[in-house]
C-alpha cells in the first residue's frame, strides 16, 4: 500500500472517529459510524488479515442493526 | 511503531473522551461512543499479529453490545 | 495507479460530503458512494484471491448496514408524522 493511500485511510478514520464523537443526532451517528469502520478495514485488509477482514465485515453490520434497534426503542 | 498503532491510539483517546463526556448525556450516546473506542482497540491490536485474538475481540464486542443494549430496553421501558 | 487514485479521490470526497450536509437523509447516497469506494480499494490493494472474497463480503455488509438506517429513518418519520 502506498503512503498517500494510506494518509487518505487515515484522515478518513480520524473524520468519522470526530465526527461520530462530536453529532448529537443518533442516526447522524451510526452514519459517521459506518464512515470509522470504512476508514479502518483498509488496514486490515493491508496487513493480511483477510480472514480477521471477512469476519469484521459481517459482524459490524450486525452490530450496527442492533443498535438500530435501541435507537428505535429510546425514541421520544 | 507502525501507521496502524500510532492511529489506533488516536481513535481510542477520542472514543475514550467521547464515551466518558457524552454531549447529550444519555445511555445510547455513551452506548455509540462506546463502538468508536472498540475500533481503536482492534487497531492497536493488529499491530501486535495475533490473529485468534482478533478474531475473539471482534466476537466478544458484538455480545457485548448485544446485552448491553438489551438491559438499555429493559432500562427505558420502565 | 489511475484506478486507484481515482478510487481515492472518490472517497475523500464522499467522505467530505458527508461532513458537510445537515440533513440525515441527504448524507446517506454518500456513504454508499464511500463503501463502494472502498470495496474497489480492497480489491486493488492486496493481489490475492481471498482478496476478492473479502471485497464481496464488505460490500454485502456495508450495503445492508446503510439500508438498515434509511428504512429505521424512514420508519420513525413515518410515526413521528401521525
Amino acid at each position: 500500500m502506498t503512503d498517500i493511500l494510506l494518509m487518505v485511510f487515515a484522515a478518513i478514520a480520524i473524520l468519522g472517529a470526530a465526527a461520530t464523537a462530536i453529532q448529537k443526532n443518533p442516526y447522524d451517528k451510526l452514519i459517521s459510524l459506518g464512515m470509522l469502520f470504512a476508514g479502518v478495514i483498509p488496514f486490515v485488509v493491508a496487513g493480511g488479515y483477510l480472514d480477521v477482514a471477512i469476519s469484521l465485515a459481517l459482524i459490524v453490520p450486525i452490530t450496527t442493526i442492533i443498535l438500530l434497534q435501541a435507537v428505535w426503542r429510546c425514541r421520544l | 511503531m507502525t501507521p496502524e498503532f500510532l492511529l489506533g491510539l488516536g481513535i481510542l483517546i477520542i472514543g475514550v473522551i467521547a464515551a466518558a463526556f457524552p454531549d447529550p448525556k444519555t445511555y445510547l450516546n455513551r452506548l455509540i461512543n462506546l463502538e468508536i473506542s472498540g475500533f481503536g482497540l482492534l487497531l492497536v491490536m493488529l499491530s501486535y499479529n495475533e490473529t485468534l485474538a482478533l478474531l475473539t475481540f471482534i466476537a466478544v464486542t458484538a455480545i457485548t453490545t448485544f446485552v448491553l443494549v438489551r438491559v438499555l430496553e429493559r432500562r427505558a421501558i420502565n | 495507479m489511475i484506478v486507484e487514485s481515482i478510487c481515492a479521490i472518490v472517497a475523500l470526497y464522499a467522505s467530505i460530503r458527508i461532513l458537510a450536509e445537515k440533513n440525515t437523509l441527504r448524507k446517506l447516497p454518500f456513504l454508499n458512494v464511500l463503501n463502494f469506494a472502498i470495496t474497489g480499494l480492497i480489491a486493488l490493494i492486496l493481489p490475492h484471491p481471498m482478496g476478492i472474497a473479502a471485497a464481496a463480503a464488505y460490500f454485502v455488509g456495508s450495503t445492508l448496514e446503510s439500508n438498515a438506517i434509511a428504512s429505521t429513518f424512514a420508519k420513525q418519520s413515518e410515526v413521528a408524522d401521525d
